[in-house]
């Protein structure tokens, strides 16, 4: 009973205190980026955010074997989201394996709409490639993946032309489709993105030799940037090879611990927890971080444009 | 002399045996594709008089209804469909003797490198004119494997499930044909 009245005070006290917190903080002009990113959206959630935010630049989120529609996902989406409340990333590319067992209208909402509800009510845009768990099917035909009802495809942001390849099917009519639409692309910085990885140190899978005999080639002769692929649950990144960039992120949903052998390929791995990447391009650097479930900064750095 | 003779006789004769062997092998092979192209222009044409058009859309129930539809009519399409309509003998065993000489050419190290690191399937029990197994995760077929075998129209694909080559109708989700051991294991 002694204690009511110095607790009621304190209340009130604390009451006022928000008040004028929240009025200032309404009152004083943001110092909005070229983007609309207020410093106060980057510094009231204290996010450690790595990439520049720079004018006119490219950005994007990468997620990779994300639907599994457990805790896991959710919880990387919700911090996506803090994070594109931040940066404003307005798409995000899929390595694949975006919907894990079955394929039923349940499975959509529980494992992709639900979970990204509130990026996709911001307007960002996925675009998806396929992995061995997706149907390829019902998949190319769902409006929000962004496939245009095909199983590869490309599309442009910017100075970046991106390549959404299907790796479980590398036929000869998908090469040639490549071979042509690389040497057509007017983009500065080319960018591939599917499932399988062409170099990968995790013990799980492996990379896959003879999907890299046959489009390493066309990357190379038509100057391909960056790769990212999934396929293996954890977070990789690949030493660059032939002056290509490459990242392995198969771990937005589902996780391998303890995956990890000899480092031969990769400089950085971390096969932990859950993660997802935000990667921005500016002019000649491509800029990424790659973040936890946690919220820890795990990998980031500036990448110059090698290829001219 | 005369036993010289006789030498290079022998030779061109064995040589004229293996070329004609060659030329009599290359035209079976032909016309093992011959019939397996015949094949599946029947399969697509008697299919296609009861198309259902898949269009892309947002809503997942929709989706799943167009499936069905389409895997109800070409399941109608041929009712009497079984094992080996597409798969011949004598297309399978053209189809098992490239998947042969894939797997132990130059490049078979690879292939079979790519099979081994494949997702373990349970025990499968495939169905001529059923659907694909569900929830199967895909085994990636390797590509060089793929540039060794008769191009597909767009509808169909080559899966591997365990040591079967299967052909897969991916607008209907289902078996068209398939065969059993034609995959040596990796």
């Amino acid at each position: 009973m002694k204690q009511e009245k110095p607790m009621k005070y304190r209340n009130v006290v604390l009451l006022i205190a928000a008040m004028a917190f929240a009025i200032t903080a309404h009152l004083r002009p943001a110092q909005a980026d070229p983007k609309g990113v207020t410093p106060q959206a980057a510094s009231a959630s204290k996010l450690d955010i790595r990439i520049p935010l720079q004018d006119k630049s490219v950005r994007f989120a990468v997620i990779g074997d994300s639907g599994t529609g457990d805790r896991a996902q959710y919880e990387v989406a919700q911090r996506m989201e803090a994070y594109r409340q931040a940066t404003k990333f307005d798409f995000v590319i899929m390595l694949g394996d975006n919907i894990y067992g079955s394929h039923s209208p349940k499975d959509f909402v529980k494992k992709f709409e639900q979970p990204y509800k509130p990026l996709l009510d911001a307007g960002v845009k996925f675009y998806a490639s396929l992995g061995n768990h997706d149907d390829p099917d019902d998949e190319r035909l769902y409006k929000p993946f962004n496939m245009g009802g095909e199983r590869y495809y490309a599309f442009r942001k910017g100075e970046a032309a991106f390549f959404a390849l299907d790796s479980n099917y590398m036929d000869p009519r998908q090469l040639s489709w490549l071979d042509q639409n690389l040497k057509d692309s007017q983009g500065t910085w080319k960018i591939c993105f599917f499932h399988h990885p062409l170099y990968n140190d995790g013990r799980h899978h492996g990379p896959d030799a003879d999907l890299r005999s046959q489009v390493l080639p066309l990357f190379q002769r038509y100057g391909v940037n960056a790769v990212f692929s999934g396929h293996e649950h954890v977070y990789q990144r690949i030493k660059p090879e032939n002056n290509i960039y490459y990242f392995v992120l198969g771990n937005s949903g589902k996780l391998m611990t303890h995956d990890f052998g000899e480092a031969r390929e990769r400089l950085k791995g971390f096969d932990s927890y859950q993660s997802f990447m935000l990667v921005e391009i500016a002019g000649d650097k491509l800029y990424f971080q790659t973040i936890s479930r946690g919220g820890e900064t795990i990998d980031s750095g500036e990448l110059p444009r090698i290829h001219p | 002399m005369k036993l010289q003779a006789c030498r290079s006789w022998l030779s061109l004769s064995l040589f004229s045996i293996f070329l004609f062997s060659c030329v009599i092998a290359q035209e079976g092979d032909k016309d093992a594709v011959k019939e397996f192209q015949d094949r599946i222009d029947n399969y697509l044409s008697a299919k296609k008089k009861k198309d259902v058009v898949q269009k892309p859309t947002d809503s997942p129930d929709k989706l799943a209804q167009q499936k069905q539809q389409t895997a109800e009519k070409s399941q109608q399409a041929r009712p009497e469909a079984q094992r080996g309509d597409i798969f011949t003998p004598v297309v399978s065993a053209y189809f098992k003797k490239q998947i042969k000489s894939t797997m132990h050419g130059p490049e078979g190290s690879r292939v079979r490198a790519s099979l081994r690191h494949a997702e373990p399937l349970p025990n499968v029990q495939l169905k001529v004119n059923a659907k694909y197994p569900k929830n199967l995760p895909l085994q990636s077929t390797p590509p060089t494997l793929l540039k060794n075998l008769p191009p597909l129209p767009r509808e169909l694909q080559y899966r591997i499930v365990g040591s079967a080559l299967v052909l897969y109708d991916m607008s209907a989700g289902l078996v068209v044909d398939f065969i059993p051991g034609a995959v040596p294991a990796a």
